[in-house]
């Protein structure tokens, strides 16, 4: 079975200083893969390069078997890719509602570009599901700014999950929530990968070693190991690179 | 022979000068654009304004009698409470409103409109000009350079080279000052470039169209870019009514900023995107 | 799982606010619409010429303010030279009447050459944003206006004179250009479909994009559309609007000439569209009716209209931000049933 997301010698240098260097794994699919590392490592650098954001200068990046290398951002979500991001990125002068219909619009055919919004029964009946599986009917006519922060990441995801890719990018989603939040959360995502391969990135360790098949270590812009999670805990190399200062 | 030469002398030369006190006042506005606009995020479209009131001041005072040299020193004075009234009053109101980028763009407008209507009213639409402050000029190898416009230079000069040297050295908190500062240069370069290009209503809008042309062609961010693409600009709006009908020059600079904008929209020197 | 679809998201629709203020704007046109109506009578039986070609003009600048309102107001982009269109619809037009006093073939012509225009023009003025763009947009309505201005064959300053009488064929009945009554009930039909057009396309899926632009540029490309295009795509929509309304300036006065591409009738139209509220379409055309009558009113008073008015617009921008519609339109929306808070 072809790997959800390949990424093969992936590299991108600025000013000198290789932010990602010969970056190399695959995620599978429906499984849950994690990439970890101290601040700095390159992880969310390794994110732009495969959402599309900045073209890597070296490498390849296969989405679905399917070579996407360089591609930009708007034609990177179309073949399948969706990404949440570390610093909530809503619209937030919009309610809840148009911020999930906005996400939802591209399950519609393309003449729908040119109907109402009331006319896109697929959107509208997305936008349904989506609130019902993240909580959120109480707060649609919300100003997605005004929601509380947990509410705010949840949303984030959804957002990134509304027009139903098949990788999900996850950037730090449980980022700054509180204890109880970061334990739903975890379920939710657990629950997410049944449909759709979440490739995460996270600060967490609890978090890291509950939820996650597999794992990605980076260091310096390199890969430094992966593996399942005892086995990455067990590897001293990573130990004495990153767990000295891991907050658990 | 001869005539090439006479040619340098009598004609290329004179306008390279004229070109080069322009390109000196270009360029600073131009440097304080890229430099404190791109740090600050505020945008003024006023900022043409306080240039042409500096220049109709140095009009009003001159003919009142003040001497050319006690003006530099008062237009920027005066200009202070009229900047602070600007900044407080009117921008800082807007400051903090969710659309503020669009906000404080249409109010400058606004500001600019009624200045340059104002203008227009205390000093009629017609062109004037104030009385060369530096008389007289000198020869060098046979071409004869104006005085006044030799000192524009060569004072423009000093002033582009200490920005470059304080930007290079100074820390964020002293930028924000710098905002203000830029205002009062901008009308002192009203006063410095009056007797040069003389004063009329819409000078301001020119002026400033001007100076973002050189930071979209030099790139923003660049202080060389700028300095460069804003010498080189000037030089190319002179000498161009030399070939062609005067009135092409603007139409010429511009077409070079679209070419710049089109094969490479960071600037010629960029690199931070565009915002 | 869902068992009633259609029951279920029609229902999310209450917390649309866009489709609702997009109605309560429609509420308020159609007000203006009777009002307009009114005035036609009063004038008709005044047998009235000159504050009906007054209102006519009102309106065809209410339909540049309209183009101006779908950059500002959606898109959150200022042009400071939008009138490069509305000149150059003016222009076309002009130059096609001389020719053949064709209502449709003038209409035809500044159709697809704006498209072509618009086009070339929007890559350029693209590139940047902001203040960069404003004074890009600038730039190119100067740069054309003067080579107009220089321009022999084009009438250079005095412009083009001498447009002929145009009979409009609309089938059932014809209208003539000269028929003070007539046309401005024509250029009333003219705009509101304008209009409608405009409103349409802000209310489609397109148009949520729009306004996805001016809220979080950043995110819209993750949602998988190209910035780059929906942003050429809607400015040259404004510029076929902006032209299209440009065309009938012509058959109104007889006559076109530079100053309808200069700084002065782009910035004309930016303070119509602040007055009225920007972001409304409905508010660019009370707007203009509003400048209109403020410009007819002051400049009895004194010479200096533009000061005044200039700084009535910095009042608005500052202490009434929604304009005019920003009083209005959310009491209508309001009665009209909102059910978002």
């Amino acid at each position: 079975m072809t790997a959800a997301l390949q990424v093969d010698g992936l590299g991108v240098a600025f000013g000198g200083i290789r932010a990602v260097d010969g970056v190399s794994f695959a995620v599978r699919r429906q499984a849950i893969t994690t990439v970890i590392g101290p601040n700095g490592a390159g992880k969310s650098t390794l994110f732009n390069l495969i959402s599309g954001q900045i073209r890597p200068h070296a490498g390849r990046v296969t989405l679905d078997g399917v070579d996407r290398t360089g591609a930009p951002p708007h034609l990177m979500q179309r073949a399948g890719l969706g990404r949440s991001f570390q610093i909530t990125n809503l619209f937030f002068e919009l309610t809840v509602f148009e911020n999930l219909q906005l996400a939802s619009q591209r399950l519609e055919p393309p003449r729908q570009m040119l109907r109402r919004i009331g006319r896109g029964e697929i959107s509208l009946r997305r936008v349904g599901e989506l609130v019902e599986r993240f909580g959120l009917a109480a707060k649609l006519g919300e100003l997605a700014g005004a929601l509380s922060h947990g509410e705010q990441r949840r949303l984030e995801i959804a957002v990134a999950l509304a027009a139903k890719p098949s990788v999900l990018l996850l950037d730090e989603p449980t980022q700054g929530m509180s204890h109880g939040d970061t334990a739903d959360t975890a379920r939710l995502i657990r629950d997410l990968s049944r449909d759709v391969t979440v490739l995460l990135i996270e600060h967490d360790i609890g978090l890291v070693m509950e939820i996650s098949d597999h794992i990605v270590v980076m260091h310096q812009g390199r890969m430094l190991a992966e593996g399942a999670p005892a086995e990455v805990r067990a590897d001293p190399a990573v130990k004495a690179a990153y767990f000295g200062d891991a907050s658990c | 022979m001869t005539s090439v030469l006479e040619f340098i002398q009598f004609v290329l030369a004179p306008q390279m000068i004229t070109g080069l006190s322009l390109g000196v006042a270009v360029v600073l506005v131009a440097l304080g654009l890229t430099i404190i606009f791109g740090l600050l995020d505020v945008i003024n479209m006023s900022h043409g304004e306080f240039y042409a009131i500096g220049a109709y001041l140095a009009l009003a005072l001159g003919a009142a009698g003040i001497s050319f040299w006690l003006l530099l020193v008062i237009v920027p004075l005066i200009m202070l409470p009229l900047g602070y009234v600007v900044e407080s009053g009117l921008i800082q109101r807007v400051f903090n409103k969710p659309d503020r980028h669009v906000t404080t763009l249409l109010l400058t407008f606004g500001l600019g409109l009624v200045l340059e209507e104002v203008l227009k009213v205390i000093f009629g639409p017609n062109t004037q000009r104030p009385p060369t402050p530096i008389p007289g000029a000198f020869e060098m190898f046979g071409i004869i350079m104006p005085n006044y416009r030799l000192f524009l230079i060569l004072f423009g000069f000093a002033i582009i080279v200490a920005v470059a040297l304080v930007v290079n050295r100074t820390a964020l908190g002293a930028m924000v000052r710098a905002a203000a500062f830029d205002r009062n240069m901008a009308a002192s370069l009203g006063v410095l470039l009056a007797p040069v290009f003389s004063v009329f209503p819409t000078m301001g809008r020119d002026f400033i169209f001007m100076a973002f042309t050189v930071v979209i062609v030099g790139g923003m961010g660049s202080i060389g870019g700028t300095v460069i693409a804003g010498l080189v600009l000037t030089q190319v709006q002179v000498l161009s009514s030399l070939v062609v009908s005067p009135v092409w020059s603007d139409p010429i600079v511009f077409s070079i900023m679209v070419l710049v904008l089109v094969l490479r929209p960071q600037g010629l020197f960029g690199r931070i995107g565009h915002a | 799982m869902p068992s009633t679809p259609s029951k279920n998201t029609s229902a999310f629709l209450a917390f649309d606010r866009s489709g609702l203020a997009m109605r309560a704007s429609h509420v308020l046109v159609a007000l203006l619409i009777v009002a307009a109506l009114g005035f036609a009578a009063v004038g008709a039986a005044l047998n009235d010429t000159f504050y009906l070609r007054l209102a006519t003009e009102a309106l065809i600048l209410g339909g540049f303010a309209l183009s101006v309102d779908i950059l500002l107001g959606y898109t959150g982009l200022l042009s400071l030279g939008h009138a490069l269109y509305f000149g150059f619809g003016a222009y076309v037009s002009a130059l096609v009447l001389k020719e053949t006093p064709s209502f449709w073939a003038a209409m035809g012509v500044v159709l697809v050459t704006t498209l072509v225009f618009g086009v070339i023009t929007g890559l350029i003025a693209n590139r940047v944003r902001g203040v960069y763009f404003a004074l890009v947009t600038f730039g190119l309505a100067q740069v054309v206006a003067k080579a107009i201005y220089n321009t022999r064959a084009l009438g250079a300053s005095d412009g083009l004179i001498g447009i002929p009488i145009v009979p409009i064929n609309l089938g059932f009945m014809t209208v003539m250009s000269n028929a003070p009554v007539a046309f401005f009930l024509f250029t009333l039909a003219f705009v509101v479909l304008l209009y409608v057009a405009a409103a349409y396309l802000l209310d489609t899926s397109f148009g949520r994009v729009l306004g996805a632009l001016r809220v979080n540029e950043h995110r819209v490309p993750f949602l998988g559309y190209s910035t780059h295009r929906a942003r050429l795509s809607i400015y040259v929509f404004a510029a076929v609007i902006a032209a299209l309304s440009g065309a009938l300036y012509p058959m109104l006065r007889g006559f076109v000439s530079p100053e309808l591409m200069f700084f002065t009738t782009s910035g004309n139209a930016v303070i119509t569209v602040v007055l009225g509220g920007v972001g409304t379409l409905a508010g660019a055309l009370y707007g203009s009716v509003i400048l209109t009558v403020l410009k007819s009113v002051i400049g009895t008073m004194t010479e200096h209209h533009l000061i005044v008015i200039g700084i009535l617009f910095m009042a608005v921008v500052i202490f009434l931000p929604k304009g005019l519609m920003g009083v209005v339109r959310p009491r209508i929306a309001r009665l009209l049933g909102g059910g978002a808070r």
